[in-house]
């Protein structure tokens, strides 16, 4: 795996100015709070919904609290968030997925049919239906990420795991006595581990989405905490006198989830190479 | 012969999946704080109003029965009652479901329209000798990222400055008044389906790009065809099966309610109903609309397995 994305190490454009937005917006997410950029939550003496300046450069919001920093932490909630989901979820799916395409027959159509139904909810809906039982804040948008995502993990892992279980290395660990266990964890993971990187950052891409949707709809993260939709949601209320609130948040968020598409682009394109051909 | 050996463990597979649907939010509504007593008479309850109220709701029977009574109601189409409102839900849901089918249409014979074409373009271009601009990448690209609540909120903005011809917000039924019905439609069915546009367009791409590299393609090359004519008869049929999976996916979760576009363009569809249900805590409405959104999905799901076999005469077939 790694010596596949070392021989792609001719990047091009897209991929770089994805690369290096992720960078910057995970160096803010991370240092964030030690960076000089003054409180998110300090309601000061000074102008309300202000536009844009030198001093405020994404101008103040309804408290008028500077708006950069509530930006800064926005970005780092929803990364983290969706981090934390689609890394439990990963996991979970992971195992489930090598089990399903390893040991087959009843495992196998039990596992597949939980996907189906986990799949069947489309994730906004189920996201009403996990805040109406648990109540609306960053579990129920954890839970929801999850639902959303681990069918995809389970059907990708099985499917490279029913590839794979044929082969003959396969064979001649089981031939020698390897546990079941054994033969997935040692011999079939590290096989699987090129499409659930894959699928990491397309998860994590719709985790932030699904995130911020919430937030959004005011399900996800609660105030005074701010992620990058809850920080749409203060701001469209006051969308026509201080747009800025909604562009800022916005153009931060769609960055952001296009940074991780792009590098998820461009992991995939080093992994599993798809070459076009000349039709003339 | 064919289908039927083909369809039947797909049509079990798809009850299978409605049963679970069913249960798990059958039981995740047993979960909810202070049981249903509660939510309906308020926190100072005596025990004895809360007998009485299990007693009437069958709430004393074991789960099982429950359950079984819960699927038997809701097969005969009794979905519950809005607490609010005191009307049956399901007759709300069935008088908002064309608003949302309209929208969902439209998004998706937009992201039909410019997605399928841009993905074989894009993908015929990525293969060719001398690199263009691979702005297919760059569409997919911004198109999967942008969600369409920022997208919905930036043309809020746009078109409440400039009204243009458009119109944000004050639907009104197309039998009434149709040119102002798409007027107010147009909108939110644009911000819906640019994320279909992206989806729609990489796997087009993805699809054309896999099928050039087969055996037919290079004799057709070999034997002289011209590039017009291997891409319609050779590429676009065998590419055609993961773009209908795709399209009836994105099309089952349009019609499960587009939750998001539907509350910010004030849109009264199924998707605003059920959110409006979940702030006013009538539960009865939430769990009809999830169960409504995933059988809607289920559905569309198997007509689209159906559409495979029509297709390519391969599925199914025994090898």
């Amino acid at each position: 795996m790694t010596a596949r994305l070392r021989k792609a190490r001719r990047i091009d454009g897209l991929s770089l100015f994805g690369l290096m937005t992720l960078g910057i917006l995970l160096f803010l997410g991370i240092f964030g709070p030690l960076l000089p950029l003054g409180d998110p939550t300090r309601i000061a003496a000074r102008p309300r919904l202000d536009a844009p300046s030198l001093q405020f450069p994404f101008g103040t919001d309804e408290l008028g609290r500077d708006f950069l920093p509530r930006v800064v932490q926005g970005i780092r909630a929803t990364f983290l968030l969706s981090a934390i989901a689609v890394a439990i979820t990963a996991m979970i799916g992971t195992l489930l997925g090598l089990m399903a395409g390893y040991l087959g027959r009843t495992t196998d159509q039990a596992i597949a049919r939980g996907a189906d139904i986990l799949f069947a909810f489309p994730a906004l809906v189920a996201g009403l239906l996990v805040a109406a039982v648990i109540g609306p804040g960053q579990v129920s948008a954890i839970a929801v990420i999850s639902i959303a995502t681990l069918p995809l993990f389970i059907r990708v892992v099985r499917s490279v795991t029913l590839g794979v279980a044929g082969r003959g290395f396969v064979t001649a660990a089981e031939v020698a006595g390897a546990s079941a266990l054994r033969v997935m964890l040692v011999h079939l993971l590290p096989n699987v581990m090129g499409a659930v990187m894959v699928q990491l950052t397309y998860a994590l891409s719709i985790g932030m989405i699904i995130e911020s949707a919430l937030s959004f709809l005011g399900l996800g993260v609660q105030p005074p905490d701010a992620s990058l939709g809850s920080l749409l949601r203060q701001g469209s209320g006051y969308l026509t006198i201080a747009p800025w609130m909604v562009l800022s948040a916005g153009v931060v968020l769609s960055l952001a989830i296009m940074s991780v598409n792009l590098v998820g682009d461009a992991v995939r394109d080093a992994l599993e190479p798809l070459k076009g051909r000349p039709l003339t | 012969m064919r289908l039927v050996a083909y369809l039947l463990p797909r049509i079990a597979a798809a009850l299978i999946t409605l049963f679970g649907v069913s249960l798990l939010v059958f039981l995740s509504l047993r979960l909810l704080p202070g049981g249903y007593a509660d939510i309906l008479l308020g926190p100072f309850v005596t025990p004895e109003a809360r007998a009485i109220i299990a007693q009437r709701y069958g709430l004393d029977q074991p789960l099982a029965v429950q359950y079984l009574r819960w699927t038997g109601a809701m097969l005969g189409g009794d979905f519950g009652v809005s607490m609010v409102t005191q009307r049956p839900v399901i007759a709300e849901f069935l008088r908002r479901a064309p608003v949302t089918l309209q929208l969902a249409l439209i998004a998706l014979g937009v992201a039909l329209a410019v997605g399928y074409p841009l993905g074989v373009l894009s993908g015929v271009r990525a293969g060719a000798r001398r690199k263009k601009r691979d702005f297919g990448r760059v569409v997919g690209a911004m198109g999967a990222s942008v969600p369409d609540f920022v997208l919905g909120s930036v043309l809020i903005f746009v078109f409440s400055v400039w009204s243009l011809w458009f119109r944000v917000g004050g639907y009104v039924p197309f039998t009434t008044d149709p040119v102002g019905n798409i007027r107010s439609m147009l909108l939110p069915g644009l911000t819906l389906s640019v994320f279909g546009v992206a989806l729609i367009l990489r796997t087009t791409r993805d699809a054309v790009l896999r099928v050039m590299t087969e055996p037919h393609v290079t004799t057709a090359v070999a034997r002289g065809a011209s590039p017009g004519t291997i891409i319609r008869h050779h590429i676009l049929r065998n590419a055609a099966i993961p773009v209908v999976t795709v399209t009836a996916t994105y099309f089952g979760f349009l019609l499960g309610g587009a939750v998001i576009v539907e509350v910010l363009f004030s849109i009264p569809g199924v998707g605003l109903y059920t959110f409006n249900g979940l702030l006013n805590r009538d539960y009865a409405i939430v769990q009809a609309g999830v169960l409504l959104a995933a059988v809607v999905f289920i559905t569309i799901n198997m007509l689209a397995d159906i559409l495979y076999a029509l297709i390519d005469p391969r599925v199914g077939a025994v090898r």
